[in-house]
């Protein structure tokens, strides 16, 4: 997946996603030359004073002596001061524009289906928008500024070794170029390297996160030690290749070094015998001297840097993979609005399969009529719950259509659809807040008294008022501090305070207890009048009260009509129910 | 450490102790790494000194003397010479810095698991787990950040020491100009370093935020979409990430101002000890050779000046991703562990609980509740919503201890058991079933030592038998990371198996069969009733069918038990049990009365 990219178009695709990330960067380039110019004049300064007053013929000369060395702390105040400029325009637009390719990463991700098909894929979406996005700005703001001041220094040092003389300009320039094209071999060999880092990096981090997500398990089944000991290993695994590829690198690396000796070792030999021959002068030869270092100096910040530049470009790679994957469910381009009221839904020739599985729904068609009462039964991995993300559009169908108040679901608008449709899933996610704040997700606006009332209307009042601090109560991470039929009750009426037109129930109330799951339904049944709703459900209660059941198999609807008329009928419903009624006998 | 007045020294000395608590773990890692700086160290020095003998011997007297260029080739040798040297030094402190920094964050998440695993779940409840994962990942990253420049940044130091006194033996007056000139420059670099300080821990806090919201966010995905709430978590991520971007620009935007004038400050300083060197010369105390010698080792000391200044940095960064760290090993709620062995015997345990009390942060859950199950017994839950059994079970686990009173098995209180001892005795399933990343066989043995016999048959009675066969590799079928493959009942059969396959003295099923279909269910637990385990079993239900296999029911509610008896009885002698229980079958006959 990241292969795709190389590192030249990964970059300008970054670019183009978050455009915030490269305006200004041309001033802020010559800014930061600009003041690494003026920085040069403080050596040429320092180098005036030393050689025209110190070891100079005619004594010191105390005004001269100030005068020069008020030059060059002004160059110096000047430089430092333009400096600072590009640094700050460097740290804010980096800054900036990573937080925004980041939220950008952030929305792209919700709205794609992966996060509710693929659950298991979470974890790595997750370091998308944290240590992805961190590897980059550590690279911006370390090795982006090493660059871009090392890049000026290259160019300056290179025009002034010309301006001296240009036979030795020449061979450090090609000696440069050498080990540039050597450094690129090294980057080659040390990416597998690298890629072999990050892999254990991911296995060991997911182990570990894995660990800690099940710590309730690992305590009830004293599994400790198992889980210390493959937590260890794969620590242990990333702790070897992060070393091997470490001491590989720095063997490598650490040749800029020797690179820099043998280049000067060359330019002396190269200057003396230039010198004899053409009238060199000594002075020229050390100034010479100096500014290889210069020139070396940079190539030294870009070696240090490249193992960030690494890390950063892969970490670019990831986040551009995600920012490119395709977005399955598409605002329509033409929209059409829903009528007011009530709404139908029609299924027409729906099959569905996941992209590398079989078919989970095989040829499903049929009409729910305005203010219908619908149950779906069937046995687990029947088809029910993709039934009913296909009937709210958190899924498209491979083939046929779907209709909802008789518009095409893909050209409802997506906002409109959500707030007409409701889908109340089986696991009643709660987010970390209070109840009344879960509940205004439903709907943003609604006030306290809404809220109340949306609870009282489901009976739900007395629950509320036994809590501690009633609508304020904090339900925790993950609603952790209610059981989980609470949870079911609180995520419930999110949905319903948004009076929706078309209620979709997926096992809502499964853990809720049997008293309370009739009494909310009949107070359901009493408030949906002339609204459609359509109950998934274990409990075939829902069905015997329902105006037409729908009763899934293997993929396929099978049955359908009214509980009586299907109870005399041979079939799976009424084995179904049977098992059900035998459950709920009491003696 | 947040606690007290943050001045530079507590920075200084809180970084030090930090760093010196690594130290102790692999002196010989950090020793070798200063070696390594020190050996740099020299190289530097010794290549000013061969550049110098190499311009005073060879280029001076062959350029400007007509000498005969005999040295040159030696001249050559000694400068590739120095420079390899140079970098034999690198390799060393870049190699043993890796191994200390690699070995040490590999300690550390060790360590932080271990600290993690020995806690209460009380502690671990009141966590988010985004954050407890950014803790593991990036804070302990950061936290360790400033061990990859630190052999090298103590390799600088000799060499400022080196110079310093070098500079001292030419002339004391330009030593202590030095002297004071260096103190100047590393005081603002201690100055910027608190003062960023306080921002870093900020920035770290942004960071555990924007992760949380995501963690959050991609977790309930389905609901935020279910309900077209998409943009506005989008805006709350945004929120968190403009919020850390804001820290960042301020903590960059600070640091900024002072590393430019860091790096200005060791030039001007060459600048004020040439004046003041040239005023020296001109007062005969010093030679001009003197001064030049001085400036020259000045200029070698800009670029490590800079590098303190950075090491600082990273120390005030580490420091602050240390603490939220550093606030996970803190964390004292330990689990008491008893010395007791579990027995290993196959035979169900008896149970009494006797006035358990219990409260989530003084809210209470269960008080004085009294409970007596004997052995072998199968005991049914049963209660209205948020009524405590999961409470209720989760003290029987002992997964959570009561806040009064006690729970014994066969007469042992729990928590007198050692660690991982009772989990020998108890084996508890949850409604949500948590699958690893591993295969079917090993979520079931979780790496415990079973045959495959027993494998077996703990999957025939959990009814996972058929769908396992169906998976193309059967149990050594790789499940992919939470089982999220497998539907919610297949899961929770396989939690089932797990707690099954260890023939446990007491099992207890919190609602664990709740997304398996109604005749399956039948199937499960007919299946667990004639196979005669050697177990006394808790199963919290609501499906009458379960609630009629078991031999005995409590009914919880108010907080305690309201009464305990066969079901027949409860439904004599308890009206809001009856109520409960019979709930979907009055409702199916108001039904019929209404059609007919």
């Amino acid at each position: 997946m990241s292969t795709e990219y190389t590192t030249g178009s990964v970059i300008r695709r970054a670019l183009r996603a978050s455009p915030i990330l490269g305006r200004g960067l041309r001033l802020t380039i010559v800014l930061a030359m600009v003041g690494q110019a003026i920085t040069v004049v403080t050596p040429i300064v320092i180098q005036q004073v030393i050689d025209k007053e110190i070891l100079g013929s005619d004594g010191i000369e105390m005004v001269g002596v100030l005068q020069k060395a008020s030059i060059a702390l002004f160059a110096l105040v000047l430089g430092v001061v333009v400096g600072r400029v590009a640094l700050l325009r460097l740290v804010r637009s980096s800054s900036s524009g990573l937080s925004d390719l980041r939220t950008k990463t952030f929305s792209h991700i919700m709205r794609q289906s992966v996060l509710h098909v693929q659950a298991e894929r979470r974890g790595n979406l997750v370091s998308r928008v944290t240590s992805d996005i961190t590897t980059l700005q550590e690279f911006m703001e370390w090795g982006g500024v090493g660059l871009i001041v090392g890049l000026s220094q290259v160019i300056l040092a290179m025009g002034v070794m010309v301006f001296y003389e240009w036979r030795l300009a020449l061979i450090a320039f090609v000696g440069v170029v050498l080990y540039l094209i050597m450094l690129r071999w090294f980057q080659r060999i040390l990416a597998s390297n690298y890629d072999e880092v990050r892999k254990e990096v991911g296995a060991s981090l997911g182990v570990l996160s894995e660990s800690i997500s099940a710590i309730p398990v690992v305590r009830a089944y004293g599994t400790e030690a198992v889980t210390k000991a493959r937590v260890a290993e794969a620590l242990d695994r990333r702790f070897r290749i992060e070393y091997v590829t470490a001491r590989f690198g720095n063997t490598l690396f650490s040749t800029a070094e020797i690179f820099a000796g043998v280049l000067t070792a060359v330019l002396i030999v190269a200057g003396v015998l230039i010198g004899i021959n053409q009238g060199m002068t000594a002075g020229t030869l050390i100034a010479f001297l100096f500014l290889a270092n210069l020139l070396i100096e940079p190539l030294q910040i870009v070696v240090e840097t490249l193992e960030f530049a690494q890390s950063a470009a892969s970490g670019l790679r990831r986040v551009m993979s995600v920012l490119d994957s395709e977005i399955e469910i598409e605002e329509p381009e033409d929209p059409r609005e829903l009528r007011d009221g009530g709404l139908s839904v029609r299924f027409d020739g729906v099959r569905y399969a996941y992209p590398t599985g079989p078919d989970v729904l095989t040829d499903v068609s049929v009409d729910v009529a305005v203010g219908a009462r619908v149950a779906v039964v069937g046995e687990t991995g029947s088809g029910k719950t993709t039934f009913a993300k296909l009937l709210v559009r958190l899924l498209d169908p491979s083939e046929g259509s779907i209709f909802i108040g008789g518009v095409p679901a893909p050209r409802i608008r997506l906002a409109e659809l959500r707030s007409r449709v409701a889908f109340v899933p089986q696991e009643g996610f709660l987010f970390d807040d209070t109840i009344a704040n879960n509940v205004r997700y439903g709907r943003p606006e609604a006030d306290d008294a809404e809220v109340w009332t949306a609870f009282h209307e489901l009976g739900l009042g007395e629950w509320v008022e036994g809590l501690s601090d009633g609508l304020e109560t904090r339900v925790g991470e993950r609603g952790g501090s209610l059981s989980a039929g609470e949870r079911q009750l609180v995520a419930l009426v999110r949905a319903w305070i948004g009076s929706p037109d078309l209620l979709v129930l997926d096992e809502a109330t499964s853990a809720v207890d049997p008293v309370l799951d009739v009494a909310l339904r009949h107070a359901m049944d009493r408030l949906i009048e002339g609204r459609t709703s359509v109950t998934i459900a274990h409990r075939l209660s829902t069905a015997e009260s329902a105006d037409e059941v729908l009763v899934f198999d293997k993929g396929r609807l099978v049955q359908r009509g009214k509980h009586t008329d299907l109870l005399d009928q041979e079939g799976v419903y009424a084995d179904l129910y049977a098992d059900w009624a035998t459950g709920t006998k009491s003696v | 450490m947040s606690e007290q007045a943050l001045t530079p020294w507590t920075v200084l000395r809180d970084g030090s102790r930090l760093v010196w608590r690594f130290v102790k773990r692999h002196p010989a890692a950090f020793a070798i790494a200063v070696l390594g700086a020190a050996m740099f160290a020299g190289a530097i020095i010794g290549a000013s000194l061969a550049v110098g003998w190499v311009t005073d011997e060879v280029i001076i007297p062959i350029l400007d003397g007509g000498a005969e260029p005999d040295l040159l080739p030696l001249a050559a040798a000694l400068i590739i010479g120095v420079s390899v040297f140079k970098a034999v030094g690198i390799v060393i402190r870049r190699t043993a810095a890796g191994w200390f920094r690699f070995a040490t964050t590999r300690d550390v998440r060790n360590e932080l698991l271990a600290q993690q695993l020995s806690l209460k779940m009380s502690w671990f409840n009141r966590q988010a787990i985004g954050d407890l994962l950014a803790v593991a990942d990036s804070d302990v990253e950061q936290g360790t950040g400033v061990l990859s420049p630190m052999p090298y940044a103590t390799g600088v130091s000799m060499l400022l020491v080196g110079t310093i006194v070098m500079i001292t033996a030419i002339d004391p007056w330009l030593g202590l100009g030095a002297v004071v000139g260096l103190l100047i420059v590393i005081a603002i670099d201690v100055h910027g370093s608190w003062i960023t300080y306080g921002m870093w821990e900020e920035v770290q806090k942004g960071r555990g935020r924007v992760s949380s919201v995501a963690h959050e966010s991609f977790d309930g995905a389905l609901t935020v979409k279910a309900l077209g709430r998409e943009p506005y978590v989008s805006d709350r991520f945004q929120e968190v990430s403009d919020t850390l971007r804001d820290r960042i620009i301020e903590v960059s935007s600070t640091w900024t101002n002072y590393q430019v004038v860091i790096r200005a400050l060791p030039q001007a300083l060459i600048i004020v000890m040439l004046v003041v060197g040239a005023a020296r010369i001109d007062a005969g105390v010093l030679t001009p050779g003197d001064v030049v010698t001085v400036a020259y080792l000045l200029s070698l000391l800009s670029f490590p000046i800079q590098l303190i200044g950075y090491v600082l940095w990273d120390l005030a960064g580490s420091l602050a991703g240390w603490q939220r760290v550093q606030a996970v090993f803190d964390a004292d709620e330990h689990t008491e562990f008893g010395a007791r062995q579990a027995i290993r015997k196959r035979r169900a345990a008896p149970v009494v609980g006797s006035t358990v009390g219990f409260g989530y942060d003084s809210e209470p859950v269960l008080s004085g509740l009294d409970l007596d199950i004997r052995a072998g017994t199968t005991l049914a839950v049963v209660g209205p919503t948020g009524s405590g059994k999961s409470t209720l079970c989760l003290l029987l686990a002992r997964l959570w201890d009561p806040d009064t009173g006690a729970v014994h098995l066969e007469g042992r209180d729990l928590r007198t058991f050692a660690a991982s001892e009772l989990s020998k005795e108890v084996s508890y399933v949850a409604q949500d079933a948590f699958l690893f990343d591993t295969t079917v066989r090993g979520n079931i043995t979780l790496e415990g030592e079973f045959s495959d016999e027993e494998v077996a048959t703990a999957v025939a009675l959990a009814g996972a038998e058929s769908f396992i066969s169906d998976l193309p590799e059967g149990l050594d079928t790789e499940l992919g990371e939470r089982g999220t493959t497998l539907s919610g009942g297949q899961r929770q059969r396989l939690a089932l198996a797990r707690a099954l396959v260890r023939k446990p003295r007491l099992m207890i099923l919190d609602d664990a069969t709740s997304a398996v279909d109604p005749s399956v269910e039948a199937e499960i637990l007919r299946a667990l009733k004639s196979a005669a385990l050697p177990s006394t079993i808790v199963v919290v239900a609501y499906r009458p069918s379960s609630i009629r296999l078991a031999d005995e029911v409590v009914y919880v509610d108010d907080k305690t038990i309201l009464g305990h008896g066969t079901h027949s009885e409860l439904l004599h002698s308890l009206p809001a049990y009856a109520r409960l229980v019979q709930a979907y079958e009055d409702e199916a006959r108001r039904l019929q009365q209404e059609a007919s």
